[in-house]
C-alpha cells in the first residue's frame, strides 16, 4: 500500500474512533462481558474439535479420492473427444516427416490458467514461443497483433525486432490448459503447463513427433546472450591486413612454408567434396538456426513488453481514477516534478559547458597524439625500421596513444547502443574489448605507481645494484671467460697465440667499453630515477626501458658476437671450399653444383697447406664465438622475458576472466544440447487427455567460452616464438655462424595490436564521432498528466495508457 | 573386470532424435559396485598416505604428542586446524603410518615430490572410465561429446549445424600397427574433419550401427539414395 494512502486510513480510522467513541467503550464491555463468561474457551474448544475432524477424516478422504480418480483417468469431455480424434486426422496430414520443433522458455512463468501461446512461427512446424498471454481471447489477441497494440510504449522502433528476428509479425502459436472440447486451428499447439510441470506437455494435430527444446533465456539487461561462434575477443579486422603487410615486406621461410602447407590442405578439401555424393539441400528448419538464436536473444525483452501491455486486450478498462486515487498520484508526482525540474535545469546549464571543454581537451590530446604517432612511424624508406620497431620503449608509448585514440571512438559506439533496444548483441564484444583495455590501463598505472615509488625512493641503491650487476656481468664475466679461453680452455690445446690476438682484441675494447660505463655510472641514479617517474605512466613504461636500456648497455657483446660470428663463417666456409679443392671438386656457382675440376699441382698443394693450417686454427675461433653466441642468446631470452611481462601487461584478458568467473553467459562460446529423459515426463502427465505424440526432450544450454579460447593469442604469440628460436634453421644458423635474426618486433606485438583497428581514426572522424553523440536526453515526465487538466504538458511518451508509463 | 571393450546405448525418446552413447563401463552390477566401491577406499587410502608422507617429509619434525587432552569435545572442535594435525599425527603415529615415514625418510625429497604429485593424480583425478557419445537432432544438427581424462573437468561438446555438415562417413587408418574403422563428419568450410569417438575409436561394427542411425535420423526420409547402406570407403 502506498505510504500516502496509508496515512489517509490511518487519520480516517483515528477521526472516526474520535467521532464515535461510545461505540468503543461497548464493544470494550462487550468483549469483558464474553471473558467472563467463558465464550473464549468454548469457542477455542470447538475450533479443535472441528480441526482434528477434518485432519482426521476429510484429508484422508480427499486423497483417496484424488488417488482413485488418477488410476482411471477419464476425460471431462468424453463425448466430444471421440469426435476430435475422428476428425482431425483426416482432414490434416501430418506434413513432411510430421515433426514439428518447439522451443520453449525454460524460464516461462507456469500457471494453470487458460492462455494464448504467442511466438514466432519460423515454418509451419517450427515455432518459437515467446509469451503466453493469460486469460485472453485468441481471436482478440490475433487483431491485437495485427494493430500492433502488444508493442504499444516500445522504448525502441517496433521495426527492429521484425529486422533482426528475421519474421513479419508474432503469431498466435497455441491455446495452453485448454479442455479439449475447444475447436482449434489445425496448425495451433495446444499445450498443457502448471506449476507442478517443468516441462509443458505438447501436442499438434499436424505433427506425428516433437521435439521440445528448452532454453534459459538470457537476460539481455544483464548483457547475456547466445551465440553460435564463440565470441571474438580480438579485433577481426585486424588479421588479414597484419598478413598482407608481411607478404610485402618480404615473409619469413616458416611462412612461407606454413602458407604452402595451408594451400596443401586446402586443395584437399576441395577434393573431400566431390566424394559426397548426394548433396543435401538444406531444409528451412535446418537454416532458420542462426535467426532462432536471435529470437532468444530477444525473448526475454518481447515477452516483457507484451505482458506490459496484455491489459490493453480486448475491451479496454475504461474507469477513470477516484478521488483519492488522483489526491494520491498528484502528491507522489510533485516530488518526481521536483526532481525533474532540477535535472532539466542541469542538463541546460551546467552539462552543455562541461561537456564542451571536455571535447576541446579530447580532440587537443587527440592532437598531440597523432604528431608523436607520426614521429614514432616515421621511416626513411619504405623499407627501413621505424622507431617503434627498434625500441621497446616507442613501442610501447606508441601502443598507449593508439589505444587513447581508439578510446573515444569505442566509447561512442558503446553510447549508441543505448539509443538500441538492449537485446541488440552486436556491440557486447565491444562492450568487453573497451572494459578490458581500460582496466588493463588502470592496472598498469597502479602498479606502476607502487612500483615507481619504490625506485624512486631508493634510487641510489637501485642504480648502485645495477652498476654492480653491469660490472660483474657485462665486463668481469667477460674478461675472465676470456683470460680463461686464452690459456687452454679445459685442457683444449688451442692455437696460442691466435687465442693470444683474439683475446687480448676483446679484451682491449672490453677495457675501453668498461671506461665508458664508468663514466656513465655518475649519471646512473638520475636515470633510474627517470626510469622511477615514467612507471607513473605505468609499470610496462619502466619494463619497456629497462629492456631498452639492456639492449644499450650490453651492445659490446652485441658486437663481439657479429665480429666472432663473421671469422667463424668466413673460415668455415674458406674450410669447406679447400675441401672441395682437396677432393679435386669445384662448387659450381651458375648451376649451383659441385662440379669436378682438373687442379694444378702448385694449386692442390697450396690449398692442401692452407686447408689443414685453416683447420688447425678452426677450435681456437669456434669456442671464442661460443663464448659470446651464449652471451648473446641469454641477452636474447632475458629480452624474451620483458616482452613477456609487457604483454601480460598490455594484453591479459583481465576483465574477460573476470566475467567468465562472475557471470559465464555474458562470455558465449557455442551451443550445446543435452537430452533429457521423456520417462518422467510422463509420469508428470499421468492423466494425459489424449494420446501425446512422440516427444523428445532437449535442453539447449549456452557453453562459456573455455580458457583456451580466452588465451589463444598468447599460444599463438608462444607458437610463434618457439617456431622462430627452437626450429633446426636457427640450430644450422648457430652451427655456420650465420646471423640468427631477431624476431620481427612487429611479428611479436601481433597479439597486441589485436585489440587496436588496423587504421587508426583521424582527427576529424573523432571530432565528427564525438560530436554525434546524443545528447543527454531530457527525461520525460515520469507521470501522465491527464489532457483534461490544463491541456498544456503531454509528455512526449505520451500513450494513453495506463497513468504511470515509467515504473 | 572393471571397464569393458567399449559397447553402445543408444537413447531415441522420438525418431527424429537419437542419442549414442559408447562407453567403457559395463552395466552395474552388484559386485562391480563393490569393486568400485573397495577401488574408492583403495583412492581414500593412497591419498592420506600420500599426505602423511609430505607431512612426515616437509614439515618440521614431529613434535611429542600434547599430553594436555581436552576433556570437552564438541563437534566444531573437531573441525579445527589444531585437532587435524592432531588427527594427522595420530594416523603417523599408528603402525602403517610409522613405516610409510619410514620409506619417505628413506628417498630424497625430489624423488618423494615427484611419486607424491603422481599418486595424487591417480588418486583424485584419475577417471576410471571413457564416454564418448555423439547426439542426433534432426533439423538442428550433431553434437559430439567427449569425457575428460580427469574428474575435475567436465567434458567437451562440439555441436555442428546441419546447415554445416557436409557428409557423415566412415573411414579407415592405421593406428600403430592396426587398422581402425572411424566415424567422421566433414565439415563445410573447415580444414580438419571431426572425428566421432576420438579416444575409444570403437570397432567396426559399432562404428557401422552408428552411421546409419545417425543418417536415418539426421535427414529426412523423403531423399533418395541417402540410406541405401554400403560403407563408404
Amino acid at each position: 500500500m502506498h505510504p500516502f494512502s496509508t496515512l489517509t486510513l490511518g487519520i480516517f480510522v483515528a477521526g472516526y474512533i474520535t467521532a464515535r467513541w461510545d461505540l468503543v467503550t461497548r464493544l470494550y464491555e462487550l468483549a469483558i462481558f464474553a471473558w467472563d463468561y467463558g465464550v473464549v474457551s468454548r469457542a477455542a474448544k470447538g475450533f479443535a474439535v472441528l480441526t482434528f475432524v477434518f485432519l482426521a477424516v476429510f484429508i484422508p478422504v480427499q486423497r483417496l479420492a484424488t488417488l482413485e480418480a488418477n488410476l482411471h483417468p477419464r476425460s471431462p469431455g468424453s463425448g466430444d473427444r471421440s469426435s476430435w480424434l475422428a476428425t482431425p486426422p483426416l482432414s490434416v496430414m501430418p506434413e513432411h516427416d510430421g515433426l514439428m520443433r518447439v522451443f520453449w522458455p525454460a524460464d516461462l512463468p507456469r500457471s494453470n490458467l487458460k492462455g494464448v501461446v504467442v511466438g514466432w512461427r519460423n515454418s509451419a512446424l517450427d515455432v518459437f514461443v515467446v509469451a503466453i498471454l493469460d486469460e485472453v481471447e485468441p481471436r482478440n489477441v490475433e487483431s491485437a497483433l495485427k494493430l500492433g497494440t502488444l508493442f504499444r510504449n516500445a522504448p525502441h522502433p517496433v521495426s527492429r525486432i521484425y529486422e533482426l528476428c528475421g519474421q513479419s509479425s508474432l503469431y498466435v502459436l497455441g491455446l495452453s490448459n485448454t479442455p479439449e472440447t475447444v475447436e482449434v486451428d489445425p496448425s495451433w499447439v495446444r499445450v498443457t503447463t502448471g506449476p507442478g510441470h517443468r516441462v509443458p506437455s505438447v501436442s499438434c494435430a499436424r505433427a506425428s513427433s516433437i521435439q521440445i527444446i528448452l532454453f534459459e533465456r538470457p537476460l539481455p539487461g544483464r548483457m547475456q546472450y547466445i551465440s553460435l561462434n564463440p565470441i571474438a575477443l580480438a579485433l577481426g579486422d585486424k588479421q588479414d591486413s597484419f598478413r598482407n603487410y608481411f607478404s610485402e615486406s618480404g615473409e619469413e621461410e616458416e611462412e612461407k612454408q606454413e602458407r604452402l602447407n595451408k594451400k596443401k590442405k586446402q586443395q584437399l578439401v576441395e577434393k573431400l567434396k566431390d566424394h559426397s555424393v548426394i548433396r543435401h539441400v538444406p531444409s528451412a528448419k535446418e537454416r532458420a538456426l542462426a535467426k532462432i538464436v536471435n529470437q532468444m536473444n530477444w525473448a526475454w525483452e518481447l515477452e516483457k513488453l507484451i505482458q506490459k501491455n496484455v491489459s490493453r486486450i480486448g475491451t479496454r478498462p475504461k474507469r477513470s481514477l477516484s478521488v483519492s486515487e488522483r489526491v494520491v498520484e498528484s502528491a507522489t508526482t510533485m516530488r518526481d516534478m521536483a526532481l525533474v525540474w532540477l535535472w532539466d535545469l542541469m542538463v541546460v546549464y551546467a552539462l552543455p559547458i562541461i561537456r564542451r571543454t571536455f571535447v576541446m581537451g579530447l580532440i587537443c590530446h587527440r592532437i598531440a597524439a597523432e604528431m608523436m604517432l607520426r614521429v614514432l612511424e616515421w621511416r626513411a624508406r619504405p623499407r627501413y625500421a621505424a622507431l617503434k620497431d627498434i625500441s621497446a620503449t616507442a613501442q610501447q608509448v606508441e601502443i598507449r596513444l593508439q589505444q587513447f585514440c581508439y578510446w573515444p571512438m569505442q566509447y561512442v559506439t558503446l553510447r549508441l547502443r543505448k539509443n538500441d533496444w538492449e537485446s541488440v548483441t552486436t556491440s557486447h564484444p565491444d562492450y568487453i574489448r573497451f572494459y578490458n583495455s581500460l582496466w588493463l590501463v588502470a592496472n598498469d598505472v597502479i602498479i606502476g605507481i607502487a612500483l615507481g615509488s619504490y625506485i624512486i625512493d631508493n634510487s641510489d641503491w637501485v642504480a648502485e645494484e645495477i652498476s654492480r650487476l653491469l660490472s660483474t656481468y657485462t665486463v668481469e664475466a667477460l674478461q675472465s671467460s676470456i683470460s680463461w679461453l686464452m690459456g687452454w680452455p679445459a685442457g683444449l690445446k688451442l692455437n696460442t697465440e691466435l687465442a693470444e690476438f683474439l683475446g687480448d682484441l676483446f679484451l682491449w675494447v672490453i677495457d675501453y667499453w668498461s671506461s665508458c660505463i664508468e663514466t656513465l655510472h655518475p649519471a646512473l641514479p638520475h636515470i633510474v630515477s627517470i626510469i622511477g617517474f615514467s612507471s607513473f605512466a605505468g609499470a610496462s613504461m619502466p619494463i619497456a626501458l629497462l629492456s631498452d636500456l639492456l639492449s644499450i648497455l650490453t651492445i659490446h657483446i652485441y658486437s663481439f658476437y657479429l665480429a666472432s660470428a663473421r671469422i667463424f663463417h668466413w673460415q668455415l666456409n674458406i674450410l669447406i671450399s679447400l675441401f672441395h679443392l682437396f677432393r679435386g671438386k669445384k662448387h659450381n656457382v651458375l648451376r649451383n653444383r659441385i662440379d669436378s675440376c682438373d687442379y694444378d699441382l702448385d694449386q692442390l698443394l697450396v690449398g692442401t697447406i692452407l686447408f689443414t693450417l685453416l683447420f688447425y686454427l678452426l677450435p681456437t675461433v669456434v669456442v671464442f664465438y661460443l663464448n659470446f653466441a651464449i652471451a648473446r642468446m641469454a641477452i636474447i631470452s632475458l629480452k624474451a622475458v620483458f616482452d613477456t611481462m609487457l604483454s601480460c601487461l598490455n594484453h591479459f584478458p583481465l576483465f574477460a576472466l573476470m566475467l567468465r568467473i562472475k557471470d559465464p553467459r555474458r562470455l558465449p562460446g557455442g551451443i550445446r544440447f543435452e537430452l533429457r529423459d521423456t520417462q518422467d515426463f510422463r509420469i508428470a502427465f499421468r492423466d494425459p487427455p489424449r494420446q501425446l505424440p512422440s516427444t523428445s526432450v532437449i535442453y539447449l544450454k549456452s557453453t562459456p567460452l573455455n580458457f583456451k579460447a580466452m588465451f589463444h593469442q598468447y599460444f599463438q604469440m608462444g607458437n610463434r616464438i618457439r617456431k622462430h628460436y627452437l626450429s633446426p634453421r636457427v640450430l644450422l644458423c648457430l652451427l655456420t655462424g650465420k646471423f640468427v635474426p631477431p624476431l620481427n618486433r612487429k611479428n611479436l606485438y601481433s597479439l597486441q595490436y589485436s585489440m587496436l583497428p588496423a587504421r587508426r581514426a583521424g582527427v576529424m572522424e573523432m571530432w565528427d564521432a564525438v560530436n554525434s553523440l546524443p545528447g543527454p536526453k531530457r527525461r520525460a515526465m515520469p507521470i501522465y498528466v491527464p489532457a483534461l487538466a490544463n491541456g498544456k504538458r503531454i509528455p512526449s511518451n505520451y500513450g494513453g495508457g495506463r497513468s504511470r508509463s515509467y515504473a | 573386470m572393471l571397464t569393458t571393450p567399449p559397447h553402445l546405448y543408444i537413447r531415441r525418446p522420438s525418431p527424429t532424435t537419437a542419442e549414442f552413447t559408447v562407453t567403457t563401463c559395463p552395466p552395474l552390477t552388484i559386485p562391480l559396485r563393490l569393486a568400485l566401491l573397495a577401488l574408492l577406499t583403495l583412492r581414500i587410502t593412497v591419498v592420506l598416505s600420500v599426505i602423511i608422507a609430505l607431512y612426515a617429509q616437509f614439515a618440521s619434525p614431529p613434535p611429542p604428542p600434547p599430553p594436555n587432552r581436552t576433556t570437552t569435545t564438541t563437534i566444531l572442535s573437531h573441525l579445527s586446524t589444531a585437532s587435524l594435525l592432531d588427527a594427522l599425527l595420530a594416523l603417523q603415529t599408528s603402525p602403517p603410518g610409522q613405516s610409510i615415514t619410514r620409506l619417505a625418510s628413506a628417498l630424497p625429497a625430489s624423488v618423494l615430490a615427484l611419486a607424491c604429485a603422481g599418486l595424487l593424480y591417480a588418486g583424485l583425478l584419475l577417471r576410471l572410465h571413457t564416454t564418448e557419445s555423439v547426439l542426433v537432432l534432426r533439423g538442428l544438427g550433431i553434437q559430439i561429446q567427449t569425457s575428460s581424462h580427469t574428474a575435475g573437468a567436465g567434458g567437451s561438446a562440439r555441436f555442428i549445424p546441419t546447415a554445416k555438415i557436409q557428409d557423415v562417413l566412415i573411414n579407415e587408418a592405421f593406428k600403430g600397427f592396426e587398422v581402425r574403422y572411424y566415424l567422421v563428419v566433414v565439415v563445410e568450410g573447415e580444414e580438419d574433419v571431426v572425428v566421432v569417438f576420438p579416444r575409444l575409436l570403437p570397432g567396426r561394427r559399432i562404428v557401422e550401427a552408428v552411421w546409419r542411425g545417425v543418417r536415418g535420423c539426421l535427414y529426412e526420409p523423403g531423399e533418395g539414395g541417402r540410406k541405401d547402406g554400403g560403407v563408404e570407403r
